[in-house]
């Protein structure tokens, strides 16, 4: 099949599935919403495949596919295109591979849920979008795709939406997003009236001849930024991520961990050329990260819920990327994505499996020793767990480790932050893994009879996706230790307008295989120590967090308390913004109504003479249009003052 | 005239004034443009056409008046009723008529008028040759279907 | 002269509609009336095709009376497609004993004939003809209800005041005629231009040039010449309605495109006043008599009195643009037309109470076409319900609806002329427009009623999904329809 063939039916097999399962809502028989919604994105996988030879075919050159001319104001044309490079048939590999995975999970996860049909259709339209975001060969088709997605995760979030809270939960994400959005758009409207078009190729193009840190590229890059803050959840517009855990952990691995929130990073990659030529976003990018990184470990020490364990440890992984893209690592940012989808994706569908075996229980504190009923969950968590730690040969020890490798190179002491960052994560992980599987088990009579391993729909994606993130981190071995660096090579070429804008920034001043060695063993000693701390405290002395109820000491407490930043923007923002609406209200209510009631008198009392015109006697009519020929031709040809 | 509007002037009126003497200059411009158009033929050219309307005119009028003038009048109730074939009138004149009547009348415009086109298409028989036998055949198979139409419609059929 | 020349053989829609429009006359005489829906569809079907044969190329018919270019065509396949849905409409035409199908249908198709010849006249007199056989065929339609006193008292009125346009138009016609010594368009055009170089009076010109202007917009029901609008669109059946302010406004708005843009494009100057003092007037009696209206029907009536004053707009700025504007803005409108009198139809009709209770349904207003009717349609009929939604999304101009990008285009025209304070009535206007449109979508949405599932002929369903999947498409990408003009 030609590529361009291919680029449409990609997107368009997942749209296919949402519009049969979606207007075919509780009409399709369940036992057929699953095959639909499943071959959507197994057949678009296999068009990824079908395309990934012909790009190799080609050389690696760039394929674009035009659709049709989209939007044409004045000079401005705006395609509906595709692009195929590098970055979008890794991010195509991402999306439909895990896309499948957990689509095939979901079909044992919620084939009981009433909402069954509904569920895969959204599934489906979310991959529609992330298809279209990581496809489009310019801003606007990304906006859109951008946009779709963030629907669709509030249409999953608030799945569940007889739960008010849940609800509460979709909407703050997407206020949230919203706010990112903004940013976004605006750095889209200024794209466009600085380099009059929003195709990457003419945008990046014109990028190259110009200043190091102009202000309008600084301007650009930040607001992008902004957009990414939003959709990948970093400091101040990451409190989103943990509450959107209320949607059913299949979305919370799709959507809020493997795909949708690594768009930020993607687009950050995509645009490399405009952020190279911008080192202080870059910086401010950096600052921003490892804050988010730090802050959300730190959160995730204490947490209780399985879930929201994954999801600050989700915030802070999202943060290492951009620390890895602060440093100009593009490569290594993409590769952390890359693998960070294959162990997270595990771990959201391992803690699916336990919630779905422990009757929908998520708090670590009822759990223990869920390893003899649950195996097969038990052993890929295990992986994913070594993985997202850190400890070699797995798949997280490569990718964290060339982000940190990059830092090193730019900054020591972020690079300390970053290991700092590293240990927490590597000790949250262990103690989540010793608390739901080791020990004794916490929970009800009622519970433990229940327990049972999941079916095979359920653990097929587990164990698929433990076999990557083992083997994961072998696509970019580093020359140190005997690689190749496979995947730096893949993607050079995307980097090369940015070597070329901006030299001084991709300056090699490369570690000596020494240091690197030297690096790597302490970050992954650090993450081994960790672990064996975590098994000390949980393992062999049982500890078991404190209950709610318990009196904390003031720093846990705090920490406990997600260092109180719901409460502080509820105080800082939510409330005045209430007020301010209230006070807006109040008086709008009283200046609007005047001058609707105003406006509508007048509508009446001018329909009223319209009215009495429309008698239906023929008579009158007759006499009104003479009338007014004869007013018309009186004005235009006896007195030219009237109208000229 | 002048003198009154200059008087309306010097009063003050001149916006009122200066819009009348406009009208009176546009509608000059019209009439003299109306004239225009038609400048290649003189005034007497028109003659025929008023003698031919006035004797039109008059036969009329003369006639109207001589009859109404020389005859004897005399009135009489039975007189001056409406007289309609010699039987009592009933109701009103305004009645509902049979539909079919204007029905009929109608198809007699119709079909009477269509044959007008015949007379000029015989009398340039042989220079409209071929093709104008074509389309006189054309013409007439459509009035035909029409016709064909109106009997199996059954308008002609008076029960 | 000789056969090669037979020119008119390629005039393909125009000779096939009006053979088929026979064709179907005698086909009624058949006992079944089951055969002439489809076959009606199927001779649109036809047409539509011919029409499209000549794409791309541009020729002048029967002895430079008629002009085929893409234009032309495109506003002929607008009109046969919206002639298509109609048709496929009516359905219940064939259950209804006092209706003669066939005969409307001929009448359809040979009114069809005189759009098309409105579309594409070169010659006042083609323009004259094709004026004639769309309106006497409407006063016909108007009057179909034959026992409905209602339906009779429209099609007079139509009649009455219809003649008394074409009188003015005549008129006009006559006047130009005499002013240039020319029935041509360019011909026209040429004395506007030659005539405005060499200065001198032209009084004769410019009121014969009113004179037909005024003539064609009461056609289009432009204020104040809309007056027998919302009585004839109110008083005459649905369906018929439904064509009228969707043809007949499409071909009134091509002729006036044309003639406007050939022959009076020299003279712009001079009309543009006027007529965007038109366009003003429409706007404002067509919004805000609307707003005060009981009956959907009614409403609907007013409504496209305000569509005429945005194609208005239309003209007024005109320019090249204003072409594939009108154009489109004419597609938009039609369908969301159609879709919506579909509904009206299929709620009306499930409505029989009224009837019943009152008995005489001559006299009652028809309460079965108000608001109400529509209460509570969207629980039970969520098909229906959307449909409307759609067509009523679309007529206000929201965004991703065809109606939208219509308004934006034929806005875009006016501003490029820098008529602002017509723009600035428009859009605030389309803010009345709004309220109206949505009184309907509210009381489907969120009032109470009583409303039974409504069963719809499978085509009939077709017919509507298409009208809203187009509305939607060309809301989303108004290019695909843009790049054929």
């Amino acid at each position: 099949m030609s590529p361009h063939l291919l680029c449409i039916l990609i997107p368009l097999l997942p749209l296919l599935g949402f519009v049969v399962n979606g207007l075919g809502f509780r009409k399709v028989p369940t036992s057929l919403v699953g095959i639909v919604g499943l071959a959507g994105p197994v057949l678009a996988f296999l068009c990824v495949c079908l395309l990934w030879g012909n790009f190799h075919a080609g050389n690696d050159a760039v394929i674009k596919t035009t659709l049709f001319d989209w939007i044409s104001v004045g000079e401005m044309h705006i395609n509906f295109s595709f692009q195929i490079d590098q970055l979008t048939m890794l991010m195509l590999g991402i999306v439909t591979g895990i896309g499948s995975l957990i689509h095939l999970y979901s079909i044992g996860y919620m084939n009981h849920d009433e909402g069954y049909g509904k569920f895969m259709a959204f599934l489906n339209l979310f991959l529609f979008f992330m298809l279209l975001l990581v496809l489009g060969s310019n801003f606007v088709i990304m906006f859109i795709g951008w946009e779709g997605v963030g629907l669709c995760s509030y249409l999953l979030i608030g799945f569940w939406n007889t739960n008010t809270s849940y609800n509460n939960a979709a909407r703050k994400a997407f206020v949230m997003n919203r706010i990112g959005d903004l940013g976004f758009l605006l750095g889209i409207f200024t794209i466009m009236t600085t380099f009059g078009s929003v195709e990457y190729t003419d945008v990046f193009e014109q990028v190259v001849g110009m200043d190091v840190n102009a202000p309008v590229i600084l301007t650009i890059t930040l607001l992008l930024f902004v957009g990414a803050m939003g959709k990948s959840a970093q400091i101040p517009l990451f409190t989103w991520l943990p509450d959107a855990m209320a949607g059913p952990t299949p979305v919370s691995a799709l959507i809020h961990a493997a795909t949708m929130v690594t768009a930020g990073i993607y687009m950050v990659v995509r645009a490399n050329v405009l952020f190279s030529m911008a080192p202080l976003t870059l910086d401010i990018i950096g600052g921003i990260a490892i804050a988010t990184a730090l802050l959300a470990a730190s959160i995730g020490l204490l947490q209780n819920d399985i879930k929201k364990v994954l999801a600050y440890s989700t915030v802070s992984q999202l943060g290492y990327m951009f620390l890895g893209l602060g440093a100009a690592a593009y490569t290594a940012g993409m590769f952390h994505v890359i693998t960070h989808a294959f162990f997270k994706a595990l771990l959201f569908l391992g803690a699916g499996s336990v919630i779905h075996a422990m009757s929908n229980e998520q708090d670590i504190r009822n759990m223990g020793g869920l390893r003899k009923s649950l195996p097969i969950t038990y052993w890929t968590f295990l992986v994913g767990t070594i993985a997202i730690a850190g400890i070699p040969p797995f798949a997280g020890f490569f990718s964290k480790d060339e982000i940190l490798a990059h830092v090193y190179e730019h900054s020591k002491v972020l690079w300390a932050l970053g290991l700092l960052g590293s240990a927490m994560t590597s000790f949250y992980m262990f103690r989540l893994l010793f608390l739901t599987f080791f020990g004794e088990f916490r929970g009800t009579d009622e519970q433990k009879h229940h327990l049972h391993e999941s079916p095979l729909s359920m653990t097929l994606p587990l164990l698929v996706l433990a076999v990557l993130s083992v083997v994961g981190g072998f696509m970019n071995v580093p020359e140190v230790l005997g690689g190749h660096s496979v995947l730096a090579e893949f993607m050079s070429p995307l980097f090369d307008q940015a070597r070329q804008a901006n030299p001084a920034l991709f300056e090699a001043n490369a570690l000596d295989h020494g240091t690197e060695l030297m690096l790597m063993s302490i970050s992954a000693g650090v993450a081994i120590v960790m672990a064996v701390v975590a098994y000390v405290m949980y393992v062999r002395n049982a500890a078991v967090p404190a209950p709610d109820s318990q009196v904390r000491s003031l720093p846990q407490q705090v920490v406990y308390g997600k260092y109180y930043i719901d409460d502080f923007y509820d105080r800082l923002i939510v409330r005045p913004v209430r007020g301010l609406g209230d006070a807006f209200y109040s008086l709008g209510e009283f200046v609007i109504d005047a001058v609707v009631g105003g406006v509508a008198w007048s509508v009446r009392s001018s329909a009223g003479v319209f009215r009495r015109a429309q008698s239906g006697s023929i008579g009158l009519y007759v006499l009104l249009m003479v009338l007014s020929i004869t007013l018309f031709i009186a004005l235009r040809f006896f007195n030219w003052k009237v109208f000229n | 005239m002048e003198g009154f509007f200059m008087a309306f002037y010097r009063m003050g009126w001149h916006r009122t004034a200066a819009n009348y003497v406009r009208f009176i200059a546009n509608l000059r411009s019209f009439l003299s443009l109306l004239s225009m158009n038609t400048a290649s033929y003189l005034p007497s050219d028109y003659i025929p056409i008023f003698i031919q309307l006035s004797l039109a005119l008059g036969f009329i009028v003369v006639t109207m008046l001589v009859t109404h003038n020389i005859g004897p009048k005399r009135h009489s109730v039975k007189k001056d009723d409406p007289f309609e074939c010699g039987i009592p009138t009933q109701g009103d004149a305004r009645a509902p008529i049979s539909i079919k009547y204007f029905l009929v009348a109608i198809l007699f415009v119709l079909f009477d008028v269509e044959v007008i086109f015949m007379y000029p298409w015989a009398v340039n028989f042989m220079q409209l040759g071929q093709e104008g036998f074509i389309q006189m055949v054309l013409f007439m198979g459509l009035l035909l279907a029409g016709f064909y139409y109106v009997i199996r419609k059954g308008v002609l059929k008076w029960e | 002269m000789t056969f090669q020349t037979y020119d008119c053989l390629q005039m393909l829609p125009i000779i096939l509609l009006s053979l088929s429009g026979i064709a179907l006359l005698f086909l009624g005489f058949q006992k079944s009336r089951a055969l002439l829906l489809p076959a009606t569809l199927l001779f649109l079907v036809i047409a539509f095709v011919a029409n499209f044969l000549d794409w791309g190329k541009t020729y002048m018919y029967f002895r430079d009376m008629l002009l085929v270019n893409n234009l032309a065509m495109i506003f002929t396949g607008v009109v046969l497609l919206s002639t298509f849905m109609v048709v496929s409409l009516s359905g219940s035409l064939a259950d209804d004993e006092d209706a003669q199908p066939a005969e409307y249908y001929a009448i359809l198709l040979f009114s069809l004939v005189g759009a098309i010849m409105m579309i594409g006249f070169e010659n006042l007199i083609m323009l004259f003809v094709g004026v004639e056989i769309l309106s006497v065929a409407m006063y016909i339609l108007t009057g179909s209800d034959k026992r409905n006193l209602r339906s009779n008292e429209a099609a007079l009125k139509y009649f009455l005041m219809g003649a008394f346009a074409t009188g003015i138009l005549l008129f006009g016609i006559a006047l130009l005629y005499g002013a240039t010594g020319s029935f041509v368009l360019s011909g026209i055009g040429n004395y506007a231009h030659s005539a405005t170089n060499a200065g001198g009076s032209m009084l004769l010109f410019y009121v014969g040039m009113f004179m037909l202007l005024i003539g064609m917009l009461f056609k289009v029901s432009a204020a104040p010449f809309h007056f027998w609008t919302p009585d004839v669109y109110d008083g005459a059946p649905s369906l018929f309605t439904a064509y009228m302010s969707t043809v007949v406004k499409t071909a009134g708005f091509a002729a006036l495109l044309r003639i406007l843009s050939v022959s009076f494009s020299g003279v712009y100057d001079f009309w543009w006043v006027a007529m965007a003092v038109v366009t003003v007037l429409t706007l404002l009696i067509g919004n805000i008599t609307a707003v005060y209206q009981a009956s959907f029907k009614r409403m609907m009536a007013y409504s496209s009195i305000s569509h005429a004053g945005y194609l208005l707009i239309g003209l007024v700025g005109l320019s090249q643009a204003s072409k594939p504007a009108i154009a489109f803005y004419s597609l938009a409108y039609s369908l969301s037309t159609i879709a919506a009198f579909g509904v009206l139809m299929l709620v009306a009709r499930n409505r029989p109470l009224n009837a019943a209770v009152f008995g005489d349904q001559t006299t009652l207003a028809r309460t079965d076409e108000h608001y109400d009717a529509f209460n509570g349609l969207a629980r039970k009929n969520p098909l229906l319900g959307f449909v409307m939604a759609v067509s009523m999304l679309s007529l206000a101009g929201i965004p991703l609806t065809a109606g939208f990008w219509g308004k934006f285009m034929v806005f875009s025209a006016a501003a490029d002329r820098g008529a602002v304070w017509l723009l600035v009535v428009a859009v605030l206007m389309s803010a009345v427009g709004i309220y109206y449109y949505f009184r309907v979508v509210i009381a489907m949405y969120f009032r109470e009623g009583q409303t039974d599932t409504i069963r719809v002929a499978p085509f009939y369903r077709i017919v509507l999904i298409a009208a809203t999947v187009l509305t939607l498409a060309l809301g989303l990408l108004p290019n695909l329809f843009q790049g054929l003009i």
